[in-house]
């Protein structure tokens, strides 16, 4: 069953504070947290986190297609193992 | 309660593993583009594991070779089955030569692949690459590029300490110099959030 929508997305209080904290300095620092639980909210957008998953952090930066997921599900807890083969990456 | 029991995984006789020698660095100047990972059918086919960033595009650079260069393997893919290419190689038409070369690693030469456009780069050309500071203090070593839905991630191994992991953006990695074999780095700071169920830590 999914989560009543009266009750709003679940953040973790002290997440909230950080990140308000972080978008009002305007830097971009990583805030490192260990709650995947959190849900992404709106005023997120633009800031990055360090999620950890069990072992390391994994930097998360927000964009708004990842509004209304959690923090966790961009920080998978599985390694993986392959050659980079003709893979790319494009500087953002 | 009734328990249903787990099959049991059983990997056929003779197989090699492909488990964490997959992650193994390949030769200078090499791409490792695949591995052939057994045997198709009574007529020489191959099943291969394409790194290829589309399964598929395994044989679009031209021959793969092994590791040392001394075979050369023509392919013509046949499709794409539980994962696995399904390819035929030119002179391989015995299910029992297929067998022969399982756990054959493939690879292309690094000129073979094509231009990148700007600020685009290949995973094989950053992994290894030195890393330094912008005060030009040495940080580390490149060792792996992902993505884990959240954009590009660059993992720096270092010496002394864990490996860290940072976004690959332009203000954080500003400068790339393949040539050298060196990238720049302005690591940002990190703030801690604090951990759920214990008191805020600021």
């Amino acid at each position: 069953m999914s989560r009543s929508v009266w009750k709003g997305p679940f953040v973790d209080g002290y997440l909230l504070k950080k990140a308000e904290a972080a978008r009002s300095t305007g830097r971009k620092d990583i805030i490192r947290t260990w709650s995947r639980r959190s849900t992404i909210l709106p005023q997120f957008v633009g800031l990055t986190f360090g999620v950890y998953n069990g072992r390391k952090f994994l930097p998360v930066l927000i964009n708004e297609n990842m509004v209304g997921h959690k923090l966790g599900e961009f920080s998978p807890t599985r390694t993986f193992l392959g050659h980079s083969g003709d893979k790319r990456v494009k500087r953002a | 309660m009734r328990q249903r029991k787990r099959a049991k995984r059983t990997r056929a006789e003779g197989a090699r593993p492909l488990g964490p020698e997959v992650g193994a660095k390949a030769p200078p100047g090499l791409v490792c583009l695949g591995a052939v990972i057994g045997a198709h059918g009574v007529r020489g086919a191959v099943r291969i594991k394409s790194f290829a960033m589309n399964a598929s595009d395994i044989a679009a650079y031209g021959p793969l070779q092994s590791e040392d260069g001394a075979t050369r393997f023509s392919l013509t893919v046949r499709g794409v089955s539980r994962g696995a290419v399904l390819a035929e190689i030119d002179g391989i038409d015995r299910r029992e030569a297929a067998e022969a070369l399982q756990g054959t690693r493939l690879y292309i030469p690094r000129e073979a692949l094509p231009e990148t456009g700007e600020d685009e780069f290949y995973h094989a050309d950053l992994i290894g690459l030195s890393v330094r500071t912008k005060d030009g203090e040495a940080y580390g070593v490149v060792k792996s590029i992902d993505d884990y839905g959240a954009g590009d991630v660059i993992e720096i191994e270092r010496e002394t300490e864990q490996s860290i992991f940072l976004p690959f953006t332009r203000e954080i990695v500003p400068e790339i110099d393949l040539q050298a074999g060196s990238l720049v780095i302005d690591p940002p700071a990190e703030i801690d959030a604090g951990e759920p169920g214990k008191a805020d830590r600021s």
